[in-house]
C-alpha cells in the first residue's frame, strides 16, 4: 500500500508543477481573450478600443517599416544610460555616506532635501536648461533612479550587524577585506531592492519625459498616435511598456538569484 | 614558575558611571584551560573583551608573553557570515591554495567535511558552533577565547560540544579562556575555575577536567556557593 501511495504521489507532482508554471499567465491571456471577444462581438467600439489582433497587426506594420525598432532602441538607450548614470551616482554616494561619517555629515542632509522634491516636477526646469535633446531625458532618468539606489545602499551599509563587523576585526580582516567580505555582501540584499525599485522609476520617468518633450521614443510614438486618434498604436505602446517593465523585473530577479543564492538555499532548506 | 601567557594586573574598566571591573588580577599560563564563571553583569565578558584587545582597560596593565599574540574569539552567537559557504566562512574566501587546504582540514577536524558547500542557515545549532570553532582554529591561535559559545544549544548538543571543545583544545595544547554561566560546564571543562563577581575575581578553584562526575559536582557546588554569597559592588567614586 505504501508503495502504491508513493507512486501516486510522485505521478501527480509533474502535473501540479506545470499548472503552477501556467498560473501567472492565466490572467493576462484570459484578459486578452475577453478583450478580443468583446471587440469581435461589438460590445466595445473598436475605434476607441481596437482588438488585440489589430494591435498586433499594427505592431507588425510598424516593425516592418522600421519605426518601431527605431523608437524602442532610442527609448532603451535613454533608459539604460540614465539608469547607469543614476544608479552609479546613487551607489557611490550611498557607499561613501554609509562608510564615512564625514561624508555623511557633508552630503546626507542635502541629499535628503533633494530627495523629497518629486523629480518629475523638474521637467520644466530641465527643458529650459537642457532643451528637449537626449541630455534632458537622460538627466531626468538619472535623477529619478539615483535616489532609490542611494537610499537603499546607504541603509544597507549602515544596517550591517555590528557583531559581524566586530568578528571581522577580531579575526584580523583589513578594512578592504571588511568591506568586500562583510559590509558589501551584507548590504547587497537591500541594494538590490533599491535597484529593482529604481528600474520601475526608470520607465515611469522616461515615459513622462518622452511624452512631454521628445521627437522620438515609445512615449513620443504614443503621444503622436494620440494626436491622430490612432488607438492601435497607443495600445501597442502601452503593451510595449508592460513588456519592457516585465523584462526589467526579470533582469532584477535574475540578478538577485545570482547574487543572493545563499538566501534561496535558506528557503530551500 | 613559568612566565604567564597573559597577566591581568590590577585591571579596572569603567563605562561612564558604571564600574565594570576593578582590581582584576590573574595569570593565564600556556596550555591552560581556565573558566570564568559568575552572574550576568559581573564583568566576565568585559575581561574577555579586554583580553581579545577589542577594548582597552581604564586602569591597570595587561601583559602578553609576546607581542602580536594570535588570539581568536568564539562568540556566544556564532557570527557566521550567511552569504558564505561553511568552507568560505573558515577561509574568508581566500584564493590562496594553502589557505583553502587548511580550511578544508579545519572543517574535517570538526566533522563537517560533508558540508563544505553548505550555507550556515542549513546547519543545526551544534554544527554552526562547530563551524565557528573551526574558524577560530584556522589561524592556529595561541589563545582561544570562548564567550559562552554553548549557551544557545540544547542539553545533549551542549554536552557533546563541551567534550568536543575540551578534546580539540587538549590535542592542540591550546591556551583557552571560557566564559560561562554554567558552573557544571566550567568544572567539567577547565583546569582552573575563577569566580568573577561584582567586577572582580573573588575566588579560584581547581577544575575537574577529565575527572569523575562526583568531582565535577563537588567543584560546581563549591563555585556556586561563592557566586550566590552576597556581593559588594563599588561605585565610580570608590574606584576613582
Amino acid at each position: 500500500m505504501d508503495n502504491a501511495t508513493s507512486i501516486a504521489a510522485s505521478a501527480g507532482r509533474p502535473t501540479r508543477i506545470s499548472w503552477q508554471g501556467l498560473l501567472p499567465w492565466l490572467l493576462p491571456v484570459g484578459l486578452i481573450i475577453v478583450w478580443q471577444v468583446a471587440v469581435g462581438l461589438g460590445w466595445v467600439d473598436s475605434k476607441l478600443i481596437p482588438s488585440p489582433l489589430a494591435v498586433v497587426q499594427d505592431g507588425i506594420t510598424l516593425w516592418q517599416s522600421g519605426e518601431l525598432p527605431k523608437n524602442i532602441s532610442i527609448s532603451l538607450f535613454r533608459a539604460t544610460a540614465g539608469f547607469a548614470l543614476g544608479g552609479s551616482l546613487g551607489f557611490v554616494l550611498g557607499m561613501a555616506n554609509g562608510l564615512s561619517k564625514t561624508m555623511r555629515a557633508l552630503f546626507d542632509t542635502s541629499i535628503q532635501m533633494l530627495r523629497n522634491i518629486p523629480h518629475l516636477s523638474l521637467i520644466p526646469l530641465v527643458i529650459i536648461l537642457l532643451g528637449i535633446g537626449e541630455s534632458a531625458k537622460i538627466s531626468l532618468v538619472t535623477i529619478g533612479v539615483m535616489f532609490p539606489v542611494y537610499i537603499n545602499t546607504y541603509h544597507g551599509i549602515t544596517s550591517i550587524d555590528p557583531e559581524l563587523l566586530e568578528m571581522g576585526k577580531a579575526y584580523g580582516l583589513s578594512k578592504r577585506a571588511l568591506l568586500s567580505k562583510i559590509i558589501f555582501p551584507g548590504a547587497l540584499p537591500t541594494i538590490l531592492v533599491g535597484i529593482r525599485y529604481a528600474l520601475g522609476v526608470m520607465w515611469t520617468t522616461l515615459i513622462v519625459a518622452e511624452t512631454i518633450s521628445s521627437n522620438s521614443g515609445i512615449g513620443y510614438m504614443a503621444t503622436n498616435a494620440q494626436e491622430f486618434m490612432n488607438m492601435d498604436t497607443v495600445l501597442l505602446c502601452i503593451v510595449i511598456y508592460a513588456l519592457l517593465g516585465k523584462l526589467s523585473d526579470l533582469i532584477a530577479k535574475a540578478l538577485e538569484s545570482v547574487c543572493l543564492a545563499w538566501q534561496q538555499e535558506r528557503s530551500a532548506a | 614558575m613559568p612566565t604567564p601567557l597573559v597577566r591581568f594586573a590590577n585591571i579596572g574598566k569603567v563605562y561612564g558611571d558604571n564600574v565594570a571591573l576593578h582590581g582584576v588580577n590573574f595569570d593565564l599560563y600556556a596550555g591552560e584551560f581556565i573558566a570564568l564563571v559568575g552572574m550576568s553583569g559581573g564583568g566576565k565578558s568585559t575581561i574577555l573583551r579586554l583580553m581579545a584587545q577589542l577594548e582597552s582597560p581604564t586602569s591597570g596593565t595587561i601583559t602578553y608573553a609576546e607581542p602580536g599574540l594570535v588570539t581568536r574569539v568564539m562568540f556566544q552567537n556564532d557570527r557566521l557570515l550567511p552569504w558564505m559557504t561553511t568552507l568560505e566562512n573558515i577561509s574568508f574566501k581566500s584564493h590562496d591554495a594553502a589557505q583553502q587546504a587548511k580550511a578544508q582540514h579545519a572543517l574535517d577536524a570538526v566533522g563537517l567535511h560533508d558540508f563544505a558547500q553548505t550555507y550556515p542557515n542549513q546547519l543545526s545549532g551544534g554544527q554552526k558552533q562547530r563551524l565557528a570553532l573551526a574558524r577560530a582554529m584556522m589561524a592556529d591561535p595561541q589563545l582561544l577565547l570562548l564567550d559562552e559559545p554553548l549557551g544557545a544549544l540544547d542539553a545533549l548538543t551542549r554536552r557533546n560540544m563541551q567534550d568536543f571543545i575540551t578534546q580539540i583544545c587538549a590535542e592542540s595544547h591550546l591556551t583557552t579562556l571560557l566564559i560561562t554561566h554554567d558552573v557544571d560546564e566550567a568544572a567539567r571543562m577547565a583546569d582552573r575555575v575563577i569566580v568573577v563577581k561584582a567586577g572582580t575575581n573573588v575566588y579560584e578553584a581547581a577544575g575537574a577536567k577529565g575527572k569523575s562526575a562526583e568531582d565535577v559536582a563537588r567543584v560546581a557546588d563549591e563555585v556556586l556557593s561563592v557566586i550566590l554569597a552576597p556581593e559588594d559592588r563599588p561605585t565610580v567614586n570608590e574606584e576613582g
